[in-house]
């Protein structure tokens, strides 16, 4: 028996070299793991929330600094505790501080931003992370392709394991965006941090990640 | 927002993009052999290395790939509070790494051989030893397999191995094994030859309903 057939994404070059066409094999039910990947819990920083700064006391990147929230939750709405969430972004201008993006990308980079953190949902599965709204920068010069603003999370604990990319509203360019037009259109609301009121003085967006299955909040390990 | 809906609506998945920061590869353990540089304690059991190359269908190496690796113990025991096994934990083995190919596809993960285990704890039917991949990439979405070692005879009758009906297709999930502690293995994302993946939604990954 079959699974899903994964999707590609049109005009990219990477998606339709790289995606399985075969579909997905199903394991079978009587070799199913009761648990999933589990990594060590990580021991953070002070400050690896705040990617405006390179450390505590240092100066502000340039741009417009945003404050991102939201809960992590399983499909039962139970929250999902104590996961390292991986932050990553463009700065103001587009560009990323990745030797990748040296040379095909003629935005600067800002000496006061490297464009990712790292934190871990609460005893209630919140989280907080604040950054700079990143900038739009062109995937593809030969067909116009911009890349609207996002910004990459990564969530990974016991059994949970996502990756998706933070969109933002009122952007012309979302609805232009081919990996943002992948996502089937009735879940794309999913993918848009939603504008509430300022928290400490920044713009800020909820986003709410709903992960599939139901997940258990790993006991501490020994 | 979730809140107000009856019915889960998830959160869609998307690629990691050609931008993943190498720092969030120097967070997380690449050697699983050791514990620390020069540290006297080791893992138990065999150290080997795996050297997986990755191809995209027109057999192109993909770099800036990234794998991240899960396994049993040298015992077959899972380091995780679910795994009801009698074997005993390795207080030097956690089991979960993360790498990333260089520009010619390659992958090369130093570990040690996990132990086979029962499909759960009790269960006659027996896992062959094997490590769970979780990879990602510029235009991919996660995709999760497993990779096993041609010298295990337990391969013959692994339920997942067996849950693909090909033997051909069942053989690409199968490292080779070169000298004394080496394996190597290619992988094909697409085309032909193409590595078997599984379902993540419906068996790898999500948790026992």
């Amino acid at each position: 028996m079959s699974g899903r057939v994964l999707p590609v994404v049109v005009n990219d070059r990477e998606s339709e070299t790289r995606t399985p066409a075969h579909p997905l094999y199903r394991i079978p039910d009587d070799a199913r793991d009761p648990f999933t990947a589990c990594p060590p819990q990580p021991s953070l920083r002070a400050g690896e929330d705040d990617l405006t700064r390179l450390a505590p006391g240092r100066p502000q990147a340039s741009g417009d600094a945003i404050v991102i929230s939201g809960r992590v939750v399983d499909e039962d709405f139970r929250p999902v505790r104590r996961m390292l969430i991986e932050v990553w972004g463009a700065n103001a201008h587009g560009r990323y501080s990745h030797l990748i993006d040296a040379g095909r990308n003629d935005a600067p980079l800002d000496p006061n931003f490297y464009g990712f953190g790292r934190l871990m949902t609460d005893d209630d599965g919140r989280y907080r992370v604040r950054t700079i709204k990143p900038g739009a920068y062109i995937a593809r010069k030969d067909i116009a392709w911009w890349r609207p603003p996002h910004v990459h999370f990564s969530v990974v604990g016991s059994g949970v394991r996502l990756v998706t990319q933070m969109y933002f509203p009122d952007e012309p360019l979302n609805e232009k965006d081919y990996i943002f037009l992948i996502v089937p259109a009735a879940d794309r609301d999913r993918v848009i941090g939603e504008p509430i009121d300022p928290l400490g003085g920044d713009r800020a967006f909820r986003f709410d990640i709903v992960l599939r299955g139901r997940y258990q909040t790993p006991p501490d390990l020994d | 927002m979730a809140e107000r809906h009856p019915t889960p609506r998830f959160t869609p998945e998307a690629t990691i993009g050609p931008f993943y920061p190498g720092a969030f590869l120097t967070h997380i353990p690449q050697d699983l052999s050791i514990v620390a540089p020069l540290l006297a304690h080791r893992p138990q059991g065999q150290p080997i290395l795996l050297v997986v190359t990755f191809v995209d269908s027109s057999k192109r190496p993909v770099p800036s790939l990234v794998v991240e690796f899960w396994q049993a113990n040298a015992h077959g025991r899972y380091r995780h509070p679910q795994d009801q096994s009698a074997a005993p934990l390795d207080p030097q083995f956690d089991g979960f790494a993360r790498l990333r190919t260089s520009d010619d596809g390659v992958m090369r993960f130093s570990t040690i051989k996990p132990g086979a285990h029962p499909v759960r704890a009790g269960a006659a039917t027996m896992r062959a030893p094997h490590l769970r991949l979780t990879i990602f990439a510029s235009g991919i979405d996660r995709l999760v397999t497993q990779v096993f070692f041609d010298d295990e005879p337990l391969n013959e009758t692994d339920p997942v191995l067996r849950g693909i009906a090909d033997p051909r297709v069942r053989g690409r999930l199968i490292a080779k094994r070169r000298g004394a502690a080496e394996y190597d293995l290619d992988v094909v994302l697409r085309g032909d030859d193409e590595t078997p993946f599984f379902d993540n939604w419906e068996s790898a990954c999500g948790s026992i309903r």
